[in-house]
């Protein structure tokens, strides 16, 4: 029996409602006396599915996490490298790289590779993010071991034949053409360059339009020769498998890896990032059918102390009752949600506070991203707002462990930043502990929206006027000037 | 974020509509039946019920059979906008308290209109089922919605309109699926709305939908999850058992879709688009229907992932497309059957819709090989199990059954009619539905090209 959620539900009994504050408050003076709901019985108890793991002679360290539940098998190979280490002007090529995996290997084509899977009734995903290149299979459990075979063929032996790096090559292109005309989407990429400039973070992990078309085959094949190795890897096999029967397949296909003789790439700070002077980007694309406004700033690295503090903070910010829906969406009709995230990296990465709304509203939705964030750093946070909000917390954690891919999801996240793997027994703890003064703390030190930058993508002449009020150095760039290889946003032309 | 309905998911959840595990050994995998229980109140309260006690937490949801088609005249987007009013108050409940009742104890909550119903859904720790027990069948008793709040969610479903119809870049596309593939059948009206359709929504409208639609008959309440059933039962009959039945008869659609007797062609436009687009469109047999089974065959070999034959064809070997899709958008009364891509750069519309035809005829001409079938149905059943991996998953799939498909014993005895289709009754559906004289065409390239004012035609539930 599935012993899942952890302890979270046990927290839950301390979380009961305010319920004075949740009824009897309709102004309509009805005849009947009006209801209060039933309160919560008593909660029930759970456990915990606890991760193994062995680190075979090649340095592959092995987890497995047994969860029987469902006959599925969720497995990933975690390169511990992403799109951070893209040489500059090559924005994309781990990404590319990673991507390129399931197109070829010594042995099998693109088109096997897809059949052999999808035949399995697998799927088969490979791509970069920051911090790590991931290639992962999710299968019915009887078919765990042709799957997990195709999977180590593809991490260990792709061939990059030029024909597919150009048709991926022109793939990435045309769905860059489709992202640059998304105001939401091209708004993220504008603030990772003004809040990360031209450091490791600052340019789109899926690349630019010209640095797609620069990548050469030596680069990819460089990268992975310098990056997949077993001793910058880990694969987690997480579902319906004895840990016994698992390392044995992790051994026969994975154990004969070779370990290269050079030392590992180094994993130095590179990307301390200080903040600069904040800026107000406003890119003009006059036919938007929505103005995108995002808030972004420095937040944190997964390692920093206040990694907790960090994320409950940003747990009140954002979520369905989160202050920045409350007000943008829920008080003033303004969006359809706005929203939060602290995406905590190897090295510090982005706070980023977002919605999406029509063109004349975008300076007011722009004035309360900026309210709310400082809001939190001014007043001090009641500890009635706070409680639930750590319940929405514990309670996403719990869900997340329900499926074998969200299982293998944690703990590769525990296992890329070279935490224990026992936080994830210490999670619900951890946000537990954190108080109202932690958050104001945390707001007010780390989150400062005075030195945030804010990025609006849409159709200028709708808000501008609006947003000068408030920030007289607003640049404004239009999109068809928009250069996101550099952090200036303009094309050279432009920038002299 | 929450309360969507269909508009977004498109293109992604159909896929999972046959979803259904019964005793049914794939491979050395056997999965168990789902031994739900099926009672129905004096009321007319239907509750179906499955047991889970594998983690401690329970979902609840509510199924009304009212849908998008169900849209008043003249206000389309009304049941999509009326649902986002089912989250205000009621007489014993103030504004957005389910929220409070769920997300603020760890849980979550949503709901979602389609085409044919309307579901609401939580899930929170089992000690709290009783609580939402409480609070639905008091929603469905009484909501005591004002004009400030119905005014600010009409912003909100506006604001939500333009972030799915007007801001991404195939938004429109999307948007005229509907509206140019059905000419009589209310599902023409693309559930999101129209702005204008919207504006003129009234607090009026809100009560009358309300009261016509929102009552136990026309409801079936599903509980997966960690609860103990006496206790269930009890708890139901104690709050929704004194929900009263009205006496009004309840609305039904029973406008059909005339077959189609020739090819129509549509172009549309918008700003933004960088690169062309083709969707074609079939009207499908219901989701009910025998010939679903072999349809969702057929849709997975011409469009799930690489190895599928649009993908082969248009994108890997052609290079004509940047995506291809095949979708069997399959529902109570006669759904679509849309073959479409996004075209890869300096390509040509009509290109890639010989290409998409193409592959619809060598389904039709020859049959598929028997590797692509098992794949198929390997595919299918797999995503089936991973639905279920959640007491969330397994009502949704109880749900689709009961509500749908008509008949929640589906949900055992689906996946066995899956595995019993073969390459003939693929063949046989493709030829039966498919052929010149029944597709919609529609291509959708970026606004400067548009022909002169006047030229393009201007279908109903326009942009502003």
């Amino acid at each position: 029996m599935k012993t899942k959620l952890i302890r979270s539900l046990l927290f839950l009994v301390f979380i009961v409602l305010y319920p004075g504050a949740l009824f009897g408050q309709n102004p309509s003076s009805s005849p009947v006396p009006q209801e209060t709901p039933p309160v919560p019985a008593a909660p029930r108890p759970v456990s915990v599915p606890k991760p193994v793991e062995q680190t075979l002679k090649n340095g592959l360290r092995v987890i497995v996490i047994e969860d029987h539940d469902m006959p599925l098998i969720s497995t990933q190979l975690l390169i511990k490298n992403g799109a951070e280490v893209d040489p500059g002007g090559l924005s994309g090529l781990a990404d590319l790289t990673a991507s390129l995996l399931t197109k070829g290997t010594k042995t099998r084509s693109a088109p096997q590779i897809a059949q052999e899977i999808e035949a399995l009734g697998g799927v088969i995903n490979s791509g970069a993010g920051w911090d790590a290149s991931r290639a992962s299979i999710n299968v019915m459990s009887t078919k765990i071991t042709p799957a997990i075979e195709v999977l180590a063929d593809v991490v260990r032996n792709p061939v990059f034949k030029e024909d597919e790096i150009e048709r991926l090559r022109q793939q990435y292109l045309d769905s860059l053409s489709v992202a640059m005309n998304d105001p939401g989407t091209l708004a993220t990429f504008v603030a990772a360059r003004v809040v990360f400039g031209d450091t490791s973070y600052g340019h789109p992990a899926s690349g630019t339009p010209a640095s797609i078309a620069k990548i050469q085959r030596s680069d990819i094949v460089d990268l992975h020769t310098r990056y997949y190795r077993p001793d910058n890897a880990v694969l987690i096999i997480g579902g319906d498998i004895k840990a016994s029967d698992a390392f044995k397949l992790a051994d026969a296909r994975f154990g004969d890896w070779p370990k290269p003789a050079t030392p590992l790439p180094s994993r130095s700070a590179t990307n301390s990032r200080k903040d600069t002077k904040p800026r107000i980007v406003v890119i003009d694309m006059p036919d938007a059918g929505q103005a995108a406004v995002v808030l972004a700033r420095t937040g944190i690295s997964r390692n920093d102390p206040d990694y907790f503090r960090g994320i409950v903070t940003n747990a009140v910010l954002t979520g369905y009752s989160g202050r920045l829906n409350q007000e943008i969406r829920i008080k003033r009709g303004l969006s359809y949600g706005a929203r939060s995230s602290l995406e905590a990296r190897r090295e510090t990465g982005p706070f980023v506070a977002s919605a999406q709304t029509k063109n004349p509203s975008g300076a007011e939705v722009a004035s309360l991203l900026v309210d709310e964030v400082s809001r939190l750093s001014n007043e001090p946070l009641k500890e009635a707002e706070l409680v639930p909000r750590k319940a929405v917390l514990i309670g996403g954690f719990g869900r997340a462990l329900e499926t074998t891919d969200g299982l293998v999801a944690q703990i590769s996240s525990l296992a890329l930043h070279g935490l224990s793997l026992d936080e994830i027994n210490n999670y619900i703890k951890n946000v537990q502990a954190i108080a109202p003064a932690d958050v104001q703390r945390f707001a007010a030190s780390r989150l400062d929206a005075k030195t945030a930058n804010i990025v609006i993508v849409g159709n200028a002449k709708e808000f501008l006027t609006e947003l000068q009020k408030r920030y007289p150095n607003t640049e404004v760039i239009s999109v068809s000037d928009l250069n996101l290889d550099s952090a200036t946003l303009r094309k050279a032309t432009a920038a002299r | 974020m929450k309360r969507y309905g269909k508009f977004l998911a498109l293109l992604l959840t159909l896929g999972l509509l046959t979803a259904t595990v019964a005793q049914l050994a794939i491979g050395q995998v056997s999965m168990p039946q789902m031994n739900f229980r099926d009672r129905t109140l004096p009321n007319g309260l239907r509750m179906l019920s499955l047991e889970d006690h594998s983690s401690p937490t329970v979902a609840i949801q509510v199924w009304y059979k009212v849908g998008s088609k169900d849209d008043p005249e003249g206000r389309s987007g009304f049941a999509h906008l009326f649902e986002h009013m089912m989250f205000k108050s009621t007489r014993n409940m103030k504004d957005e308290m389910m929220d409070r009742l769920t997300e603020d104890v760890g849980g979550w909550n949503n709901a979602s209109t389609w085409d044919d119903f309307t579901n609401y859904y939580e899930v929170v720790p089992s000690n709290y089922l009783e609580t939402l027990l409480w609070a639905e069948a008091d929603r469905m008793a009484s909501l005591t919605v004002d004009e400030k709040n119905f005014k600010s969610e009409r912003a909100v479903v506006q604001e939500e309109f333009r972030s799915r119809v007007l801001a991404p870049p195939y938004g429109r596309l999307f948007y005229a699926i509907e509206r140019r593939s059905y000419t009589t059948h209310p599902y023409r009206r693309p559930g999101i709305g129209s702005l204008e359709e919207l504006d003129a929504a009234t607090l009026a409208d809100v009560q009358a939908f309300f009261k016509t639609f929102y009552r136990p008959d026309n409801a079936t309440l599903i509980v997966v999850g960690d609860f103990d059933p006496k206790q269930l039962d009890a708890w139901v009959d104690k709050y929704f058992g004194r929900v009263p039945k009205p006496d009004h008869p309840l609305p039904r659609v029973t406008v059909k879709e005339p077959a189609r007797t020739a090819e129509k062609r549509f172009q549309e436009f918008g700003p933004n688009v960088p690169l062309p687009a083709v969707a074609i469109t079939y009207l499908a047999p219901p989701a009910g229907s025998d010939d679903a089974y072999a349809l969702r065959v057929a849709e997975s070999i011409l469009g799930a992932g690489e190895s599928s034959r649009l993908y082969q064809s248009l994108v890997y070997r052609q290079q004509v497309a940047q995506e291809a899709f095949a979708q069997a958008d399959m529902r109570e009364d006669p759904g679509l059957f849309i073959l479409g891509a996004i075209l890869a750069s300096e390509k040509q519309p009509i290109e890639v819709e010989r290409a998409l035809l193409a592959e619809l005829k060598r389904v039709q001409s020859e049959p598929v090989t028997q590797a692509e079938l098992e794949k198929a149905k390997s595919q299918l059943l797999t995503n089936l199990i991973r639905e279920r991996e959640t007491a969330s998953g397994k009502a949704d799939a109880l749900g689709r059954a009961a509500v749908l498909l008509a008949d929640a014993r589906r949900v055992n005895t689906d996946a066995a009619k899956l595995q019993a289709v073969t390459t003939a009754d693929v063949q046989r559906v493709m030829q039966k539905y498919f052929n010149d004289n029944n597709r919609v065409v529609i291509t959708y390239t970026s606004e400067p090209e548009k022909p002169a004012a006047g030229a393009a035609e201007n279908g109903k539930g326009g942009n502003r």
